[in-house]
């Protein structure tokens, strides 16, 4: 018995040590790099200052985290529009038809993502596929300068995140007894009213884990910005990046990221508060 | 053995951490030492900053190796060469601001002009500069100087200067490199101020000015912003040397500008560290380079301004009008990017990120 534990533990060790090491350390690092002070051009000296988290009252800054907010939002309402019916029904499909459909879901992720947003610049590009489509069936006449704007930014952050929004909504559709809304329907629900009182809340789960699979990364998905906004579109990530890589401001970036963490956080809390929701489908 | 085997793992991980602590050494061969001359010329640059026969024709005239490593940013450069104590490497090309503050640090020996029989062949326009003011420490390799680049087939004006940028017919069709330095001084230059002003109003009135110019923003990027222009997306950009000459190369009836406001450049340039292990060698490569026909086909490769005198009428005519300054150009009107207070660093900073935040709003 006591030969079995050990074993285990030391099964486990690895683990615990590789999560202490990599995942715990950093975090601690950033969170120290965040009260140190900055030294010359991008140097950092260890002098203990507050002043990184005032700095970030500047309203310009205070802007950013807002823009973050409202497109993560934006981003997630449309993921979950276009993601939930997807999982849904994929999850009554046969199970054949499911295979394929997983398959084709799993596929683009065997390439790099930055790879497929330059496959939506040639899509959106001034005279590219897109434009050629449009003007070809005689809609428009001129390039509609779709790329490098804020809506290019939201079909790149939606392209990236719906298939964990998928995912999640399948993996609580294909639990759902549908018994359940057969019963319903015997009862005399329409079927609008049999999902909305039963398919719905029993699927709830994989709604709330898939909203927290796309709410969180969004907030730092700030290359899609780049490449389809054109930079133009700043958000926390954005902000975080240049103060790390041009403006070599190192305590600072640690702060944004400190703030962002526990922004992220504070949403994750509020939002098992607002659900009830213990059971986050795939993630606890 | 199991336990052994965890705490191998253990020990395992301690060490990935232990190198992570450490200075990372260079992607590229460290640079051997203590050769006699001829031995191995150690090159600490940017990527691809030769033509690959100047390196390998200099090996065999000469029999010195070559031993090319190279960095991403000056940064990089600047904190290698002080673990090095101005050792390891013995030609170092690098931008102007940081040879500055290598210069401060003692890290760059005096050049000796007598060893370099071509040293006449420099264009006195690039000497005398900020980071070397007495041309003690460095030879200048190429220039970027900061012009406009436009498709005429898509605007209505003619563009002369940087304020033209604001006329409200190019809106949503200017793409700017993403250069907070260069971009707010466009700015600072439209109001008459220097690229180096200390004094924040100035600075601020910049960021009014950029505000003004947010709406006829389409694109703010550093890599490839040429593609842009050459494929129509943007009727009109502010960037790079080495883009412009792409850009021409790849569309000779765009227009390039000498803004009227002024000219910004910058400079690389060679210097050997205080203690290069083979000074002889640097010196024989930086002679051999500056040959006015080699200088020429450096320049020519490299896309940026032939800081050569004698290689300027070498340089191939189609390169003739975007790698030599005209003959009108007035020095007067032209002023480099020099490092700046921590204050004004800071509300340029400011400026920019507001800049950028409102180009998102006009969509």
């Amino acid at each position: 018995m006591k030969r079995k534990r050990r074993v285990s533990i030391a099964a486990i060790l690895p683990m615990y040590l590789f999560t202490l090491l990599f995942v715990l350390g950093p975090l601690i690092y950033m969170l120290i790099l965040s009260f140190a002070s900055r030294d010359g051009q991008w140097g950092v000296s260890a002098e203990f200052t507050l002043k990184n988290y005032p700095r970030m009252l500047e309203p310009i800054y205070l802007r950013t985290f807002w823009n973050s907010i409202k497109l993560s939002l934006l981003s997630t309402l449309f993921v979950l529009l276009i993601g939930y019916p997807f999982g849904y029904f994929m999850a009554r499909l046969t199970k054949k038809w499911r295979t394929i459909a997983m398959l084709l879901l799993i596929i683009p992720f065997w390439t790099s993502t930055l790879m497929r947003l330059y496959g939506w610049i040639i899509f959106f590009r001034a005279n590219g596929v897109f434009d050629g489509l449009l003007m070809g069936l005689g809609l428009t006449t001129a390039p509609l300068k779709l790329l490098y704007s804020y809506p290019a930014v939201v079909v790149g952050m939606i392209y990236a995140l719906v298939p964990f929004m998928i995912y999640s909504v399948y993996s609580s559709a294909e639990k759902l007894d549908w018994r359940l809304v057969e019963a319903a329907r015997d009862l005399g629900a329409s079927g609008f009213r049999a999902f909305l009182t039963v398919s719905l809340p029993l699927t709830a789960p994989g709604i709330f884990s898939g909203v927290i699979l796309t709410f969180v990364p969004s907030m730092g998905l700030y290359f899609i910005a780049d490449v389809l906004g054109g930079n133009k579109i700043v958000l926390i990530g954005n902000l975080i990046q240049e103060q790390l890589v041009k403006l070599h401001d190192w305590p600072f970036a640690a702060a944004m990221s400190v703030v962002l963490l526990v922004l992220t956080s504070v949403f994750l809390f509020l939002y098992r508060r607002v659900t009830k929701s213990d059971s986050l489908e795939g993630l606890v | 053995m199991k336990k052994t085997l965890v705490i191998l793992l253990a020990l395992s991980l301690l060490l990935a951490l232990a190198a992570c602590g450490e200075k990372a050494p260079t992607s590229a061969a460290p640079p051997s030492e203590g050769r006699a001359v001829g031995g191995t010329l150690n090159i600490y640059t940017w990527e691809g900053m030769f033509p690959e026969d100047i390196l390998s024709n200099f090996e065999a005239e000469t029999g010195v190796t070559i031993n090319y490593v190279n960095f991403d940013t000056d940064e990089t450069m600047l904190s290698k060469l002080q673990d090095a104590k101005g050792g390891d490497y013995d030609l170092i090309i690098a931008d102007d601001y940081i040879i500055e503050l290598a210069i401060q640090e003692g890290l760059v020996q005096k050049l000796d002009a007598a060893k370099l029989s071509n040293y006449g062949n420099i264009n006195p326009f690039y000497q005398g500069q900020f980071y070397d003011p007495a041309d003690e420490y460095t030879i200048p390799y190429g220039a970027g100087v900061q012009t406009i680049v436009y498709d005429p087939s898509l605007t209505s004006i003619d563009i002369k200067g940087y304020a033209d940028l604001l006329d409200p017919s190019l809106k949503n069709n200017v793409g700017v490199i993403a250069n907070y330095r260069v971009i707010d001084g466009l700015a600072l230059k439209i109001n008459g101020y220097s690229y180096n002003t200390n004094n924040i109003d100035e600075i601020n009135a910049a960021g009014a000015t950029l505000l003004e110019l947010a709406p006829n923003i389409r694109l703010i990027k550093d890599d490839n912003i040429e593609d842009d222009l050459i494929i129509r997306e943007v009727a009109a950009t502010v960037m790079y040397t080495s883009q412009v000459t792409m850009a021409k190369l790849a569309k000779p009836d765009l227009e390039v500008v000498y803004p009227s406001e002024g000219i910004g450049f910058g400079i690389m340039a060679g210097f050997i560290p205080s203690n290069a292990p083979n000074a002889d060698a640097a010196y024989a490569f930086l002679n051999y380079i500056l040959d006015a026909q080699r200088g020429a086909e450096c320049f020519e490769w490299l896309g940026y301004y032939s800081t050569f005198s004698a290689s300027d009428p070498l340089i191939s005519e189609e390169f003739q009008s975007f790698l030599t300054l005209p003959e009108d150009f007035k020095t007067t009107d032209s002023e480099m990017i020099e490092n700046i207070s921590a204050e004004a660093d800071a509300a340029h900073e400011l400026i920019w990120t507001a800049f950028r935040e409102a180009t998102g709003q006009t969509d």
